[in-house]
């Protein structure tokens, strides 16, 4: 497991010197998208690239701490199935997929997830839901999904820190605590996004996103 | 007849030289990531010269180069490799 701590430690500082959030999983085409999720399930960061615009592609490596501590290696090809464009609005649903390895305790399985992602998205009000499937051979297999529901407070232009006030609830029915609960605040500034929350089971929660 | 061939050619220079001003109508643009991806892909071009994002007013306000153009099918699709539909496009010098 120190292993693994390392490995994760090494990838987490590598990717933070290139430069970070929690948003869409596509950009622009050509864009880069670097991402860390620090939660009640463990620490995520993945590196995505998107090269058309319905399409990205990345590296997704995540250390679950809640239960088992395993660690997971994926490439990921990140899909967009459906873009509503909205005078006031977008909404979208997408795919990503990732195939690779889980390791747990000096067990070393392939590994396969998936997960749909649905949002609605306005300069106000912010919706979305994501289920995911997680198959690590004989390690676990699991479903978690995830729903979030955000306000801003003011209206704020591309150029002005841009505030939201957002609560996300987790089920992963593999777990002790079935349903989490995490109000969160998010902040947003051109291409930088940061989240800071406190879950219900007593688990602090930062994420960032970067868009280069 | 000397006045005549000044503004002859005056206007022709200018016609070469003037930069175009271009403003575009954009749905789905909500936030500072959709400005970025918008901003960074026409600052990419070369006849670009500025950009400016107005999310208030779902306004995309490209400006061209001296003496250079973007033409409406080009911004169209620079838009929507950014992910988001243009609406309308109105060009001003």
């Amino acid at each position: 497991m120190k292993t693994n701590n390392l490995l994760l430690t090494v990838l987490t500082l590598s990717f933070a010197g290139a430069s970070v959030a929690q948003g869409k999983p596509l950009s622009y085409v050509g864009g880069t998208m670097a991402m860390q999720e620090n939660d009640e399930t463990g620490h995520t960061i993945s590196l995505d690239y998107t090269f058309t615009p319905t399409e990205a592609f990345g590296l997704y490596v995540k250390q679950e701490e809640n239960g088992k501590e395993i660690l997971m290696i994926t490439p990921q090809i990140n899909t967009l199935l459906k873009r509503w464009n909205l005078p006031d609005g977008q909404g979208n649903i997408f795919n990503m997929s990732g195939a690779g390895i889980a390791n747990y305790r000096a067990n070393t399985q392939p590994a396969l997830w998936t997960a749909f992602l649905a949002d609605y998205e306005s300069r106000r009000w912010f919706l979305s839901y994501e289920p995911r499937l997680v198959w690590d051979g004989d390690i676990e297999k699991s479903f978690w999904q995830r729903a979030r529901v955000g306000i801003a407070p003011y209206l704020a232009n591309y150029d002005q820190l841009n505030t939201w006030f957002m609560i996300q609830v987790d089920h992963h029915p593999a777990k002790h605590d079935h349903f989490v609960a995490t109000p969160l605040i998010r902040l947003f500034y051109k291409e930088y996004l940061f989240e800071v929350g406190y879950s219900s089971n007593k688990h602090i929660m930062i994420n960032w996103t970067v868009q280069f | 007849m000397r006045y005549y061939l000044t503004i002859i050619i005056t206007l022709a220079f200018s016609a070469v030289a003037s930069a175009d001003t271009i403003h575009a109508k954009v749905n789905g643009m909500v936030c500072g990531f959709c400005a970025t991806g918008i901003e960074k892909t026409f600052k990419a071009q070369p006849e670009v010269a500025r950009v400016k994002v107005d999310l208030q007013n779902k306004l995309v306000t490209v400006s061209t180069k001296q003496g250079q153009t973007l033409d409406d099918a080009k911004l169209k699709k620079l838009i929507a490799n950014a992910g988001y539909s243009v609406v309308s496009v109105d060009h001003s010098k």
